[in-house]
C-alpha cells in the first residue's frame, strides 16, 4: 500500500491522473487500514507455523544438530572465508539456471514465432516439440538426453543438464510468448504494416516490446520453476546445490538440517528473483 | 475553393473482387481511378465495403482477383512491391492505433528511421515540424494514452505524414471521437486537402465531404452505386438509392 501511494506522488502532471485511476481501483479495500494490522497478522501466522513445526518435530524424536550445518556453508581458515560445499553447489546451480534461462527464452520465443508463422512445417515442428516436452516427465527427458543423445553429440554432463532444462522450460515459455503476442491488438500490426515496416521490424519494435511487458509475471513464475527444477540435474551427477546436499547427508546423516538449509537457499534465490522482476515491472509500468 | 488541378491517375483499381471467409462479399467487380491531388470521399451504409476498399489499397487485405496499381506499382504477390506501396500510402485508422509503448515523438520517428533510413536527428526534426502542423508540439514527449482522442488522431495523421506519402487513406477517422473533438481532426484533414494531398476518405461527415472533396462515391453491397462530382452528387443524385441514403444522413 505504501509504495502504491508513493508511486502516485512521484509522478507529475498528466501522469498523475492515470496513477490516481490505478490507485483508486485498489485503494478501496486497503486505504483506511493501518499497516500495523498487516504486520500483526504476519507475526501471528509465523507464530502458528513455528508452534506447529516445533511440536511436530519434538514428537519425531529427532536429534537436531544445527550447529554442524554452518561448516558446509562457509569455513574460516588462515584468516580467510572459504565457501563450503553447499555454496559451491549453489554456484553450479546459478550457472545451470543462468545458461538454461537464456536458452529457454530463445527456445520459447522461436517456437512461439513458429507456431504463429504461415508455414505449415514450422507450425507442425513447433507443435510436436511442445507436445513431446509438455507431456513427458522432465526426469525422463533428462535421462534421454544424458544417456542417449549425449554420447552421440559428445555432450558433457553440464551441457546435457542445460539442454534438458531449457528444452523443458522453453516449451512452457513458448505458450506464454504466444499468448502475449496474440494479446496485442490487430490494429498495432496494421499500423506497423501501413507504415511500411517489415515483418521483422514489426515484431522487434512494436509487438514484442508490448508483449514482453504483459507476460513478465508468468515468465517470472517460469523462471522460478526453472530454478527449482534444476535440482533434478543431481540425478545425472551434476554437482549442483541438491547434489552437494545429498552427498553431505550420506556422510553425516543430517538429513533434515541439510534439506531445510537447501530449501531455504532456494527460497532466498527465488524470492530475490521475484523482487528484481517486480521492480522491473514497476519501472516499465511507469513509462507505458 | 482553390485552384489545384488534379493530375494523372495515381490509383488505378480494376475489377476487384473480395470475399471474406464465410461468404460475405465485400467488393464485387469494383473499379475506380483516383487522380493526383484529388480528394475522393466514399460513403455508404455499414458493411457496404468502403473500409475493405481502403484496406485493399495498401495491402492490408488481399484481393481475390482484379488489379490494383498505385503510382505505377502493381500491388501483387511480390512482397517488395507491397512494401514499396505501403511507403507511399499513408493510412489513418478509426481507432488511431498509436504505439502505446512509444512517446509521440518516437511514434513519428519510428518508420522514418526504419523504413526511410533517416538519421534519428533528421527524423526528429521533421517529426517536430509535423507536430507543429497538427498543433500539438508540446506533447512530443508524452505517451499516447495521456492524450485526448482528438490529439491521438492528430498524432496518427502526423505519423502517417512522416513517411511523406503520396496518398493518404482515412478510414472513418472521426467516428471514434467525442463530438467536440471531431472539428480539430477535420481541420487538419482540410488543411492537407488544401495543400494538394491525394486523399481517399471514408467518412460519415457530410459537411466535410461537401466542403473538401472533388468527387463522391456511394457504395452498397461491394459495388459503386453512384459516383460523380461532389456538388452534383449532393444537389442532384441520379440513383434513387443514393437519394434515400442522403436523406437519411443529411
Amino acid at each position: 500500500m505504501n509504495d502504491k501511494s508513493g508511486r502516485v506522488s512521484c509522478q507529475g502532471g498528466s501522469e498523475q491522473i492515470s496513477g490516481m485511476k490505478a490507485l483508486s481501483a485498489t485503494s478501496g479495500r486497503y486505504s483506511k487500514r493501518s499497516p500495523l494490522v498487516d504486520v500483526a497478522a504476519f507475526l501471528l501466522v509465523i507464530g502458528v507455523l513455528t508452534w506447529i513445526t516445533g511440536t511436530g518435530t519434538s514428537k519425531l524424536g529427532y536429534n537436531w544438530q544445527w550447529y554442524r550445518v554452518p561448516q558446509y556453508l562457509f569455513t574460516y581458515e588462515d584468516g580467510k572465508w572459504l565457501a563450503g560445499p553447499l555454496i559451491d553447489g549453489l554456484m553450479v546451480t546459478f550457472e545451470i539456471t543462468g545458461a538454461s534461462l537464456v536458452l529457454a527464452f530463445s527456445f520459447g520465443l522461436i517456437s512461439a514465432l513458429c507456431r504463429l508463422s504461415d508455414s505449415y512445417m514450422a507450425r507442425m515442428i513447433a507443435r510436436a516439440y511442445l507436445e513431446a516436452i509438455r507431456n513427458t516427465p522432465l526426469l525422463v527427458q533428462l535421462f534421454f538426453i544424458y544417456f542417449v543423445l549425449a554420447p552421440i553429440f559428445d555432450l558433457s554432463r553440464f551441457a546435457s543438464a542445460v539442454l534438458a532444462l531449457s528444452l523443458f522450460e522453453g516449451a512452457y515459455g513458448s505458450e506464454i510468448f504466444r499468448a502475449g503476442i496474440v494479446s496485442i491488438p490487430k490494429g498495432q500490426w496494421e499500423a506497423a504494416h501501413s507504415l511500411g515496416l517489415s515483418a521483422f521490424d514489426t515484431y522487434r519494435r512494436i509487438i514484442l516490446p508490448q508483449a514482453l511487458r504483459r507476460i513478465l509475471p508468468p515468465l517470472t513464475s517460469q523462471a522460478i520453476s526453472l530454478v527449482k527444477d534444476s535440482a533434478l540435474v543431481s540425478t545425472i551427477a551434476v554437482y549442483d546445490l541438491t547434489m552437494r546436499g545429498r552427498e553431505i547427508i550420506s556422510e553425516t546423516f543430517l538429513a533434515f538440517e541439510i534439506w531445510f538449509t537447501i530449501a531455504a537457499i532456494y527460497l532466498v534465490v527465488t524470492v530475490s528473483l521475484s523482487i528484481v522482476v517486480s521492480r522491473m515491472e514497476r519501472r516499465l509500468g511507469e513509462t507505458g | 475553393m482553390d485552384t489545384k488541378v488534379p493530375g494523372e491517375e495515381i490509383i488505378v483499381v480494376d475489377n476487384v473482387f473480395k470475399t471474406f471467409p464465410g461468404g460475405v462479399c465485400a467488393l464485387s467487380d469494383f473499379s475506380i481511378r483516383v487522380r493526383r491531388k484529388e480528394v475522393l470521399v466514399v460513403i455508404g451504409p455499414s458493411g457496404s465495403g468502403k473500409s475493405t476498399f481502403l484496406r485493399c489499397l495498401n495491402g492490408l487485405e488481399e484481393v481475390d482477383s482484379g488489379s490494383i496499381t498505385i503510382d505505377g506499382i502493381p500491388l501483387d504477390e511480390n512482397k517488395r512491391n507491397r512494401l514499396e506501396i505501403r511507403k507511399e500510402v499513408g493510412m489513418v485508422f478509426q481507432s488511431f492505433n498509436l504505439f502505446p509503448h512509444l512517446t509521440v515523438l518516437e511514434n513519428l520517428n519510428l518508420a522514418q528511421v526504419l523504413v526511410r533510413k533517416k538519421t534519428r536527428r533528421d527524423a526528429a526534426g521533421f517529426s517536430m515540424a509535423l507536430l507543429n502542423k497538427v498543433g500539438i508540439p508540446e506533447k512530443a514527449n508524452v505517451f499516447p494514452n495521456h492524450l485526448s482522442g482528438g490529439q491521438q488522431q492528430r498524432v496518427a495523421i502526423a505519423r502517417a505524414l512522416a513517411m511523406m506519402p503520396k496518398v493518404m487513406l482515412f478510414d472513418e477517422a472521426t467516428s471514434a471521437l467525442d463530438p467536440e473533438m471531431i472539428g480539430e481532426v477535420l481541420a487538419v484533414m482540410k488543411q492537407l486537402a488544401r495543400e494538394g494531398m491525394t486523399m481517399v476518405v471514408v467518412t460519415h461527415e457530410m459537411g466535410f465531404a461537401r466542403e473538401v472533396s472533388e468527387r463522391m462515391v456511394f457504395m452498397e453491397g461491394g459495388r459503386i452505386v453512384e459516383e460523380g462530382p461532389t456538388e452534383l452528387f449532393f444537389t442532384d443524385p441520379k440513383e434513387e438509392r443514393t437519394r434515400l441514403f442522403l436523406s437519411q444522413v443529411l
